[in-house]
């Protein structure tokens, strides 16, 4: 599983408002990292990583909702919570296709039969929901929804979006 | 899913450390909440919230931790693990019930085809033994060349080795949580956050 990234400028004795702010536009960059990848569908670790972010994201969210006012609160935390949602089922899908995958050997060659055709209707269910995914994400696009969302966490947080430089582990 | 509570009395302009020791004491109570419910393991829908509920406990820990001076790494790993195993036993209560409705299609797809093949025999009428077992292996082949005949021992068989692992998986989660019990571990997380 991917590791969650750093916070940037993130102290022990920091403001609970700051922190708000730090803590939740790295983790909302975080999860967006991994938006080519999963739209890609090449590697389902990808999307796998992105579902996690969304969580993290979540509890963080959840964590700071006192620094935010309730009613914009809501209206972000649904955008999260259809990201997670969306991903999840193609998620069960890609976790049902593996272990089949990984047992089918194991079985008689007569009981075989009946698993390759299951993989195969939950490969075509999987390519359904990956159309969703690409609807949710051409939305979020269209909406400018990313920069719309930093730019609130900072105007309750004080922390400049443009100041924060994330990275990825790996940059680090 | 059960939602998270939501925390009282935070100051969002005081410090980091005050404000998270309230909400993370909320969300410790939020997993052990789920304790007298997990140990049936009937009780498919408390044993994810309880997954839901170690990660959120665990991914605030991990935002927290800096705010601290107990290392939180341990207390984290183990909040890890117990969450991994409900990850392991949710997996098998997502695709036991998958399995099940898939046996389902197969039996209506069946069902469908014997119609369909019945139909277009038209009525037997007067036959002699002989040709009525005729009529009968016909159908029999036609109804197997369908496909969905060939498919059901298969998912049978990966539907008994689902539920048999759950089933392990439980009983490794009851000694695990057994073990975290009796070891105090949720006094000893409260201790390193000064709860």
């Amino acid at each position: 599983m991917a590791k969650a990234w750093n916070v940037p400028g993130l102290r022990g004795d920091a403001k609970f408002r700051d922190a708000a702010g730090r803590v939740i536009v790295t983790r909302w960059r975080e999860m967006m990292s991994f938006r080519d990848g999963t739209l890609a569908g090449e590697d389902i670790e990808e999307l796998h990583a992105m579902r996690v972010s969304s969580r993290r994201l979540r509890a963080a969210m959840d964590a700071f909702a006192g620094a935010f006012p309730e009613r914009s609160f809501r209206t972000h935390i649904r955008v999260v919570k259809e990201i997670t949602d969306t991903l999840g089922a193609a998620r069960d899908l890609d976790v049902a296709v593996e272990g089949l995958e990984a047992v089918a050997i194991e079985f008689a060659a007569h009981e075989r039969t009946g698993i390759e055709a299951l993989t195969a209707e939950y490969r075509r269910r999987r390519l359904d929901e990956a159309t969703q995914i690409a609807a949710l994400f051409t939305r979020l696009d269209d909406e400018d929804y990313s920069r719309r969302f930093e730019r609130w966490v900072s105007r309750h947080t004080g922390v400049d979006p443009l100041q924060l430089h994330t990275a990825t582990p790996g940059d680090l | 899913m059960a939602k998270p509570r939501p925390i009282t009395g935070l100051d969002p302009d005081r410090r980091l450390r005050p404000n998270a020791r309230r909400i993370i004491a909320v969300r410790i109570d939020e997993v052990w909440a789920f304790a007298p419910f997990v140990t049936h393991p009937g009780n498919v829908r408390e044993l994810h919230d309880m997954r839901i509920a170690c990660k959120r406990l665990r991914y605030l820990l991990e935002i927290f931790e800096i705010a601290f001076s107990d290392d939180l790494g341990p207390h984290i790993d183990q909040i890890k693990d117990l969450q991994d195993l409900l990850g392991e036993i949710h997996d098998r209560d997502v695709q036991v019930p998958m399995l099940h409705d898939h046996l389902e299609r197969l039996a209506e797809r069946d069902a469908a085809t014997a119609r369909e093949l019945v139909r277009q025999a038209g009525p037997a009428g007067r036959m002699s033994q002989t040709r009525r077992e005729v009529a009968f292996e016909r159908f029999r082949a036609q109804l197997d060349a369908a496909g969905t005949v060939a498919e059901q021992p298969g998912i049978e068989a990966l539907l008994a080795r689902r539920t048999r692992e759950r089933d392990e998986l439980y009983d490794r989660f009851l000694v695990e949580w057994h073990r975290l019990t009796t070891e105090r571990f949720r006094r000893r997380l409260e201790r390193a956050l000064g709860l």
